[in-house]
């Protein structure tokens, strides 16, 4: 799949040569990216290897140092004026990623409007659509992520599985062009992660364009068209799920996999070694 | 026009009044701090008429202004056959003021310490006592210092009404001076930096304590 | 020391005024220092630096000096700017900028406590600066910081006395002034206690009642 869709001409994200300094600490070290449309792009990695930072970069939550990133052909957060770099007014930083959901770990739901408001509210802020069609639309992704009964909850009336679909439904109303996941599983209870992978692999069967920073190695096997794995700031393999999860003997990829099949194979018998087992 | 001059001119005089400031509110603080821990443990005793009378007490010194208070005590106090000087009636007053502040600082500081702490002393054997002056009053102390801190610098703040009724502080001779140099601007703005320098100090000192307290919790 | 209740509601028109005016000084005053406190926090917290700083010297300048100074340089300072206040003007101007000062820490408080990835999640959106502030801030941070001003709004009242030093004619001064025609200091001066500690234990019993009333949703589950 990942093939077909590469030839159709522009990526809707590419990332160039991104580097991301905090202080004197290089977080990202050149980075190159491109996401093609109906693409579903899984980012993996150990903590601290840079994944959500160059995720928060594409949604210019971070300003990231150097390098470009296009957003469908527009240079996000910077203007090049005969090579130097600028940064743009918030507005026009707003107006190039328009059309980029991002869903958030802690799902940031304002805790102070119901889930239908949480859903409606940037509709009619930042899109100035009239509140009863905010509220019809606001409605129908509810009904989409599977909570329409529970839309006049409060967030702490929800489960932590129940609110990340409403920060999903939140992002969709949007009509965004692609969605950015930030490890959207990682603060959730292991028995409601099903329900959010469900709405994720969902999106993706419809041809959503998807970038999806996660340690849900099954989900990135089943669902990625294509998985990178990000390393101390560069991207060190990147590939199919089979390139990546099978064909691969990166020494670092494999202490990761090993570690992560470790923490999650609960029993086993015998003297099967896990990481043989590429069965995701 | 502002005149430099008359500020620094009455600066020696301001100073040497700011020590009765000084005098005044910190030993307003100490016998509050003394009468505040009575308050605090009688509200937090068993006993309903200890409970009440801690009740009444921090309910009437922080219901009413200090300006009240100081003019009841001022005109009051001889009504009842208590004759003492203004400046004694007058830090007394203060006293009791701060002491119902502090109280319910200190309570704040022993309700906040969590049950769990209180259970694990309890269960490694320490008795009541033990538990109350070496885990309560410590952690207490530490988790009310900023409060207690800023309740000195609001009763340094506070002691200037003392003026009122006649107790010479720094207030006080500001207003003898300013009536009779005809220059209140330059006198009260003189005054004013005096009372924040103090302040600033106060605080200082209070950040220098708590952070003695940080770097014992990181070492 | 007998008790002459009669000083009381001889002079009781006297009484009313001032307690009439002492409420009106009050609520002018909080309303104006929640606006200029409001005003202050945004503009500390949203604006640059340069207007920041003189903001941050006010704050502090208000905060560590004592109110009736502040009143003093505000009446009798105040004609050497060109400022001829009466001396209601002053004390309530002087309130309400004592008050501002205090309000404005709460307020920043306040936005500094709602999480910064809620304010992340509405930037995302598209909602602007202002929107975010109106919308997604202060709905929540007032849920929180409520306690506090009320705490404050309460200690405002109180404040309210030292006007008297000033001469401007609320309870305090109108007490006064029949006390010592009358030399009853007692009868008067207990009255105006009871009145004040009346009147602070209602407000705070109102406030509480607030307090409860809103904050429909709970912040507990939330990061």
């Amino acid at each position: 799949m990942s093939e077909q869709t590469a030839a159709g001409g522009r990526p809707i994200i590419d990332v160039k040569g991104v580097w991301k300094r905090f202080g004197t600490v290089d977080v990202l070290k050149g980075i190159d990216l491109s996401i093609q449309k109906s693409e579903v792009t899984c980012i993996i990695g150990p903590s601290g290897s840079g994944k959500s930072t160059l995720l928060r970069c594409i949604a210019f939550l971070e300003e990231y140092s150097e390098g470009e990133i296009y957003i469908e052909g527009e240079l996000l957060g910077f203007s090049l004026e005969n090579g130097k770099r600028r940064r743009v007014s918030d507005a026009e930083v707003a107006r190039v990623r328009r059309n980029v959901g991002f869903v958030f770990q802690q799902f940031n739901l304002w805790p102070h409007m119901t889930a239908l408001e949480n859903v409606a509210a940037p509709l009619r802020l930042a899109r100035g659509i009239p509140r009863e069609d905010a509220a019809k639309r606001a409605r129908a992704m509810l009904d989409k992520v599977g909570l329409s009964a529970r839309a006049d909850a409060y967030p702490s009336q929800l489960s932590g599985g129940q609110q990340q679909r409403v920060g999903i439904a939140r992002a969709l109303a949007m009509e965004p062009h692609i969605m950015l996941f930030d490890e959207p599983t990682s603060a959730l209870d292991p028995e409601l992660v099903g329900e959010v992978l469900q709405v994720m692999r969902d999106l993706a069967r419809e041809g959503m364009t998807m970038a999806v920073v996660t340690h849900e190695m099954g989900f990135a096997a089943q669902v990625a068209d294509k998985v990178v794995f990000i390393d101390r700031g560069v991207i060190a393999v990147s590939g199919s799920p089979e390139q990546v999860f099978r064909d691969n003997d990166n020494p670092r990829l494999r202490q990761f996999l090993q570690n992560y099949f470790e923490r999650n194979v609960f029993w086993q018998s015998g003297d099967e070694t896990p990481a043989d087992a590429p069965a995701l | 026009m502002f005149s430099i001059d008359v500020a620094l001119k009455s600066l020696p005089l301001l100073l040497g009044a700011s020590v009765w400031t000084i005098v005044y509110s910190l030993s307003s603080v100490a016998i509050g701090f003394c009468i505040g821990t009575l308050m605090c443990a009688a509200g937090l005793s068993q006993s309903p008429v200890l409970r009440g009378i801690a009740a009444f007490y921090v309910s009437f010194f922080r219901g009413v202004p200090l300006l009240v208070q100081l003019l009841l005590s001022y005109y009051c106090l001889p009504l009842i056959g208590i004759n003492v000087p203004s400046s004694v009636a007058a830090v007394g007053t203060l006293a009791l003021c701060t002491g119902a502040y502090i109280a319910e600082i200190l309570r704040g500081g022993f309700l906040g310490i969590p049950a769990g702490l209180i259970e694990a002393a309890r269960m490694v054997g320490l008795s009541r006592a033990q538990i109350l002056t070496r885990i309560e009053v410590p952690m207490a102390v530490r988790f009310t210092l900023p409060s207690l801190v800023n309740e000195t610098t609001m009763m340094v703040k506070a002691s200037s009404l003392i003026s009122v009724v006649g107790v010479l502080e720094l207030t006080r001779l500001a207003q003898n001076i300013a009536t009779s140099t005809f220059q209140p601007l330059e006198i009260y703005l003189t005054a004013g930096v005096i009372y924040f320098v103090i302040n600033a100090a106060i605080t200082f000192v209070g950040s220098l304590v708590e952070r003695g307290f940080r770097a014992e919790k990181a070492a | 020391m007998t008790f002459n209740l009669a000083i009381l509601t001889d002079n009781w028109p006297l009484l009313l005024d001032g307690m009439l005016l002492t409420i009106f000084i009050w609520v002018v005053g909080t309303a104006i220092g929640l606006a200029i406190g409001l005003a202050v926090a945004v503009l500390q917290l949203f604006t640059n630096r340069w207007l920041a700083a003189p903001l941050t010297f006010y704050v502090a300048v208000m905060r560590g000096t004592p109110f009736l100074i502040q009143l003093f340089v505000i009446y009798y300072g105040g004609p050497f700017f060109g400022l001829d206040l009466t001396p209601l003007v002053a004390g309530v101007g002087g309130l309400a900028l004592y008050g501002g000062a205090y309000f404005s820490e709460i307020f920043r408080a306040g936005f500094l406590s709602v999480p910064p990835g809620q304010i992340e999640a509405a930037r995302m959106m598209g909602i602007s600066r202002l929107a975010i502030i109106r919308h997604v801030q202060l709905p929540q941070m007032l849920v929180i910081i409520l306690p506090a001003l009320a705490n404050m709004t309460v200690l405002l009242s109180k404040e309210t006395a030292v006007l008297s030093v000033i001469t401007v004619n609320e309870m305090t001064s109108v007490v006064q002034s029949i006390g010592s025609t009358t030399f009853a200091f007692a009868e008067t001066l207990l009255f105006l206690a009871v009145v004040y500690w009346a009147f602070l234990e209602i407000v705070t019993a109102l406030a509480r009642r607030l307090e409860k009333r809103v904050g429909r949703f709970t912040l507990r589950n939330q990061h």
